[in-house]
């Protein structure tokens, strides 16, 4: 068990930055959906220039990106690979047992790849360049629809705020946990199966304990400080649009009118 | 907990912020795995266990929506936001609130649990997503998952089962009953 990094926010001043994280979640969770539209050899090139024009205008470095796809790479390969062998259809080039190597495996594989790697992608541009506190508020925007539908959004929204704050505490209060356990020699690595269940334990009982308690405390604070649930209270830290997200969204719509003109119909 | 009334105060502020801080350390047990390189076992089940054994089905499946959300903001979506997700990571706090909250602990439940949860949230619905977001063959990609969706419930049944039993010895004070 190795240190985690909280937050995956670099810092920087290129214009995608100014953009409004509700702006820039839209466009990431339509990606997904645009993608599909891609059907052939101009589409998916057309996808890729512009998600290759959007990790440009991060002027971040390569490597960010990199980072982004490494986990995952082997994972896309395997998969690509899978749909290689077992997709028939088209010409054959080569057979042997259950595998089948066809000319519509070849092209599936690689659209698949190209699918994967530009999703990663983008996502990665969403978490690098937008802080995780203003995606938070992005997602609380998105949820406020839900109210109609007799969502609680404003007690998830106090949920969310409360769980983002404290994972960076409560990690810390985990590692000195796991040390304090560790300097009276458990063993957090190593054993058979059940030893490690078990090592488990002495781990999560003092953190939920500690959570315990801070709940008792925050909660009491909060009432002391007047809070009587979200009804009829200000907004403090506010999202604003601004022309960047205007350009956002246009070029999200020049690309999706692009790509209906080009795609195999 | 009352999913409509307007105010928040006393009791239900205090479950709300414990809520919270138990989502917090789903998100945090989910950055640790352990086991050998082949079938690495993630530990955010064990959030997922505990949404469902204190808060009961409906607000561990907040909780687990909640959570993916938390996390994708702070670590990022690998592979994609996508709100299947999210729904996916609903479900396995709805399962084990069904068979864990407020009743005794027992082997068969935990059990029940496990493989109720592996086969609807692991083997289907996320494969499901998968093949729906990168457009792929569902069986295919089926292949590729069960190998080691046969191995690591059984692993899991047995933390649960420790989990379970420790989870149940902290006193909870009265303050969120």
């Amino acid at each position: 068990m190795s240190k985690i990094i909280i937050g995956r926010y670099i810092p920087g001043n290129a214009l995608i930055y100014k953009m409004d994280p509700r702006g820039k979640l839209l466009a990431t969770i339509f990606f997904v959906c645009i993608i599909f539209l891609a059907n052939n050899w101009l589409s998916y090139g057309l996808i890729c220039l512009f998600t290759l024009a959007t990790v440009l205008a991060t002027k971040l470095k390569p490597k960010v990106f990199w980072d982004g796809v490494k986990p995952l790479i082997g994972l896309v390969f395997f998969t690509s690979l899978l749909q290689l062998f077992f997709t028939i259809g088209g010409k054959i080039y080569w057979q042997w047992w259950i595998f089948t190597l066809s000319s519509y495996g070849i092209t599936n594989a690689i659209y698949i790849f190209i699918r994967f790697t530009l999703i990663i992608l983008i996502s990665t541009v969403m978490t690098v360049t937008t802080m995780p506190l203003e995606i938070a508020d992005a997602m609380e925007w998105l949820l406020t629809p839900l109210k109609f539908v007799k969502v609680p959004v404003d007690k998830i929204a106090l949920v969310m705020s409360i769980a983002l704050r404290f994972v960076p505490t409560l990690f810390d209060e985990t590692l000195k946990i796991m040390n304090a356990q560790r300097s009276r020699g458990a063993d957090f690595n190593n054993g058979g199966l059940i030893t490690r269940a078990k090592a488990i334990a002495p781990l999560l009982v003092p953190l939920f304990i500690s959570s315990l308690q801070t709940a008792i405390d925050l909660s009491n604070a909060m009432e002391a400080r007047g809070y009587r649930g979200s009804e009829g209270r200000t907004k403090y830290r506010v999202l604003n649009w601004s022309k960047y997200d205007f350009y956002n969204l246009f070029s999200f719509v020049i690309l999706i009118i692009l790509l209906l003109i080009v795609r195999a119909h | 907990m009352n999913l409509n009334t307007k105010r928040i105060r006393g009791q239900e502020l205090r479950k709300l912020v414990l809520l919270g801080l138990v989502i917090a350390i789903k998100i945090i047990l989910s950055q640790f795995s352990f086991g050998p390189a082949f079938v690495k076992v993630g530990l955010g089940f064990i959030g997922s266990v505990m949404l469902g054994y204190l808060f009961g089905p409906i607000w561990g499946a907040v909780g687990g929506g909640i959570s993916d959300l938390v996390s994708s903001a702070i670590f990022g979506n690998q592979g994609g936001f996508f709100i299947g997700f999210t729904l996916t990571a609903m479900v396995g706090p709805l399962i084990y609130g069904l068979l864990f909250y407020r009743k005794p602990i027992k082997i068969w439940r935990i059990i029940a649990a496990t493989i109720l949860v592996t086969v609807i949230v692991n083997i289907l619905l996320n494969t499901l997503w998968i093949a729906i977001l990168y457009h792929m063959d569902f069986n295919i990609l089926l292949l590729q998952r069960i190998p080691k969706e046969a191995i690591v419930p059984w692993i899991q049944m047995i933390i649960t089962y420790f989990v379970l039993q420790a989870l149940s010895r902290v006193k909870i004070r009265a303050d969120f009953k």
